[in-house]
């Protein structure tokens, strides 16, 4: 039997950026919030100082900040007829473990959904008429709209410090900026970055084109700058060493140095490290939760009451949490019902290698997570979809996040994988390309979810998680349409000897659990207003037991074409906002089912 | 350029022309020291096909530059012991698209599939280089029927990603001997500060290499040719 500690108001499963921000919100609105993280602690001071964690065997190749297959995986399969298996290294994508989660190994890319992204239904039926969707395209209301979470939109980015260019103010449009974004309360807190040859040339063939490029949002701080919680951050140096490791120079926005530092010291706040949450507990009547059962690292199982659950592990693992805890009901493909593992929705990845003459050296690494120049223009229903066959879009952009030779060797088409023409291209090459990326949305279809697998066990004897994903028709056609546009934008680009565009999602191939392509994971646990078709409710509370609430961007009804912890966290801020100055005072379903 | 075999550079024979530079063994970086997993000749082995994989030309080939030490390193440790792989079975065969699936620890592939490299075409010592080429383009492909437990592919593609990993991985890791693989790219390593550079477009940058075990007065880059 589990020991059973004193109760706490609130358990919090996970100290990424969701985590650490519902303690420091809830912590101060006088409730008493135990966190309970699988991983240990660390800090951007002492462990991700440089040169040590400038390397890329370590942390890009092996891994070393991310979780451990041994322990906790999923199993995968393309479609229900093959047996899925275990995916037994890290490949596709890339979640965290320890303190900040995947937070600290983000690249800063920060967005906001489109205002109309956000009623994706109701916004294509209106503008295309009711037949639009097809049938095989589970596209939902998120049931919040970009009014509501603008202001949450808005904290999130001086959390942050983000840089950018801001193009929709109150009072108008502004030069420079994204046109196609939803009305800004507020500008960037700091400048933009500074933008280096390449997406300096991608920004004038675009802009020759007719579209319109802005420098890409950066939760990469331009400036000396202190947050709302008071948390100060440096300039970015550009050293190029952004996604997959920890920032040691206090320049990459993560939940260590933005969050936990802030509120460490708070009475209301408790961390505990090696805590492996193994289930969520019910009542008896099953209406709400009773607490977290964890094992902790001397292997003790522990029952940690509280009147309040938040989960706010990586979203593939609430969806596991919820599955073998009988939270919810499991999505079945079959009969098309129940939620949890529903919607399961990744992004849509395609894009364009530029390869200059000796005229541009491009030096990619100086580079920065977020450093490039992007347009807007076929993202979302920013362009008429009227006769295309498909819905959503993407941003394209020229990045330059980093040179790090193991991973960044661009080749021309054509050219062999290895021998002596392969070397010489690399050498060749290295200081002379740019990378397009089309990152595009993934719609949700019945036959993508998650539920258990019936074969393999995690460390802890559950039962794996099981992901069914390929791309649907309709994401194939989007990526492949947008490369298209992107192609272009690369021939059009001065100085350009080559180009070669490749689309992940292009018909005749199947989605791999190989090649790194976004930790964006979304859906399965997904917001909205009807209880047939989502987990929780518009405020993020579970449909089935009010005192959980549930975090990040499993709650996406469909994945966006824009990076997930911007629109993750102004969702993230908009619940908290309703459980403080609502929910608190008066616990109980926050809407009727 | 001086002339010199392949099989002089491997077995130290004739290394006296304008090889001064180079350890006795080329593949054995750690001159004197022996290998912590592999055999002497299983080292042999590795280095003719990471020298198929990167040649030498003007910049060193891969065992010149330390790959095999690398590997060998690797799998001595962490990498070799599947630290980071999910083990449990069963281990039914899978698609490309689920990845690795190998009942076998990778030091237990590489060494199952350095000797399966032999019933195909025999002793890697004294084959021609167009045999070895032949041989990775086969392997590549998943053409040869391996004996034993070790997938054609499967091994391609951990001695792919090794051997590339040793080439341009930190010094500190063995392989990347003198910063040769950042010298022929022109990565600088380890030590970033371009707050002030990277918006100056089309500058060269011209600090050499530094890693995160650099000692000062060793990134001048020796390879002679």
């Amino acid at each position: 039997m589990a020991r059973r500690l004193a109760k706490t108001d609130v358990v919090i499963i996970g100290a990424g950026w969701t985590g650490l921000t519902a303690a420091y919100e809830l912590a101060h609105a006088g409730k008493r919030c135990v966190v309970l993280e699988r991983g240990s602690y660390r800090h951007d001071a002492d462990d991700f100082a440089a040169p040590k964690e400038h390397d890329e065997l370590k942390y890009a190749v092996h891994h070393a900040h991310m979780i451990n297959t041994r322990k906790e995986t999923l199993t995968f399969r393309n479609n229900a007829s093959q047996q899925a298996l275990p995916m037994r290294r890290l490949g596709s994508f890339l979640p965290g473990v320890g303190l900040g989660g995947a937070g600290i190994h983000w690249n800063g890319q920060l967005w906001r959904p489109l205002p109309s992204d956000l009623e994706m239904r109701s916004h294509y039926e209106n503008r295309y008429g009711a037949d639009f969707i097809p049938d095989d395209l589970n596209v939902q209301d998120w049931g919040v709209t970009y009014d509501e979470l603008e202001p949450h939109f808005d904290f999130y980015e001086k959390i942050c410090g983000t840089s950018g260019t801001a193009g929709q103010m109150a009072d108008g449009p502004r030069e420079g900026g994204n046109p196609f974004e939803g009305p800004r309360s507020a500008d960037y807190p700091n400048p933009p970055m500074r933008q280096p040859i390449g997406p300096t040339k991608f920004g004038e063939a675009a802009q020759k084109l007719g579209y319109h490029p802005f420098p890409m949002p950066a939760a990469n701080a331009t400036k000396e700058y202190t947050n709302p919680y008071g948390a100060k951050l440096h300039p970015c140096t550009y050293c190029g060493f952004c996604e997959r490791f920890g920032c040691g120079y206090y320049a990459k926005a993560d939940p260590i140095i933005c969050v936990y530092d802030q509120i460490k010291s708070h009475e209301n706040f408790e961390i505990r490290y090696q805590a492996q949450v193994l289930r969520v507990e019910k009542s008896e009547d099953g209406k709400t939760a009773t607490g977290v059962t964890y094992l902790t690292d001397a292997g003790e199982e522990v029952f940690q009451p509280a009147d309040m659950v938040c989960m706010n592990a990586y979203g593939l693992w609430n969806v596991h949490l919820m599955l073998v805890s009988g939270l919810g009901k499991p999505y079945d493909p079959k009969t098309r019902t129940g939620t949890v593992g529903r919607n399961y929705a990744y992004q849509t990845m395609a894009g364009v290698n530029v390869f200059f003459d000796d005229q541009v050296v491009t030096n990619p690494f100086m580079g920065a997570g977020a450093l490039g120049t992007v347009i807007d223009d076929f993202n979302g229903d920013n362009f008429d979809h009227s006769d295309l066959g498909f819905l959503g879009g993407g941003y394209i952009a020229c990045t330059q996040t980093n040179g790090r030779p193991i991973n960044y060797q661009p080749t021309p088409e054509g050219t062999p994988a290895w021998g002596a023409d392969w070397k010489r291209a690399v050498r060749e090459n290295y200081l002379h390309h740019a990378s397009l990326t089309v990152h595009g949305s993934s719609m949700a279809t019945p036959d993508n979810y998650l539920d258990l697998d019936p074969t393999w066990k995690d460390a802890y004897g559950r039962p794996l998680l099981r992901m069914t994903f390929n791309f649907p028709e309709n994401d194939r056609r989007m990526a492949d349409y947008v490369m298209g546009k992107a192609h272009e934008i690369a021939r059009n680009m001065e100085n350009v000897k080559s180009t070669s565009a490749s689309n992940r999602a292009a018909e005749g191939s199947d989605y791999s659990i190989v090649p790194y392509q976004t930790t964006h994971n979304t859906g399965g646990t997904v917001m909205g207003t009807d209880p047939t078709t989502s987990v929780v409710n518009r405020f993020g509370q579970m449909w089935d037991h009010h005192n959980v609430f549930v975090f990040g961007a499993g709650l996406f009804p469909q994945n966006l074409g824009y990076n997930p912890t911007g629109p993750l966290m102004g969702v993230a801020y908009w619940t908290l906002d309703h459980m403080k100055n609502d929910y608190i005072a008066n616990p109980r379903p926050l809407m009727d089912a | 350029m001086p002339t010199y075999s392949r099989r002089s550079v491997l077995f130290g024979f004739g290394a006296a022309v304008g090889l001064a530079s180079l350890p006795r063994h080329a593949f054995a970086a750690l001159d004197g020291t022996p290998f912590t997993f592999l055999t002497d000749s299983e080292a042999r082995s590795l280095a003719l096909l990471c020298d198929t994989l990167i040649p030498q030309d003007d910049f060193p080939s891969a065992s010149q530059s330390g790959v095999v030490d690398f590997i060998d390193l690797q799998l001595a440790g962490g990498y070799g012991r599947g630290e980071h792989l999910y083990m449990d079975g069963p281990h039914p065969q899978g698609t490309p698209e689920q990845g690795y699936q190998s009942p076998l620890r990778p030091a237990e592939l590489w060494r199952e599939g350095l000797a399966a490299m032999q019933t195909v075409i025999g002793p890697l010592d004294g084959q021609p280089q167009s045999a070895l080429d032949r041989l990775m383009t086969d392997l590549s492909e998943d053409r040869p029927a391996l004996v034993g437990r070790v997938g054609a592919k499967t091994f391609f593609t951990e001695l792919h990603a090794l051997t590339n990993q040793g080439y341009f991985a930190d010094p500190i890791y063995g392989g990347n001997k003198g910063y040769a693989g950042w010298h022929m790219v022109g990565f600088p390593g380890a030590f970033g500060y371009f707050t002030d550079t990277v918006d100056a477009h089309n500058r060269p940058y011209r600090q050499p290499p530094m890693g995160i075990g650099h000692q000062p007065g060793t990134s001048d880059f020796n390879w002679e040719r």
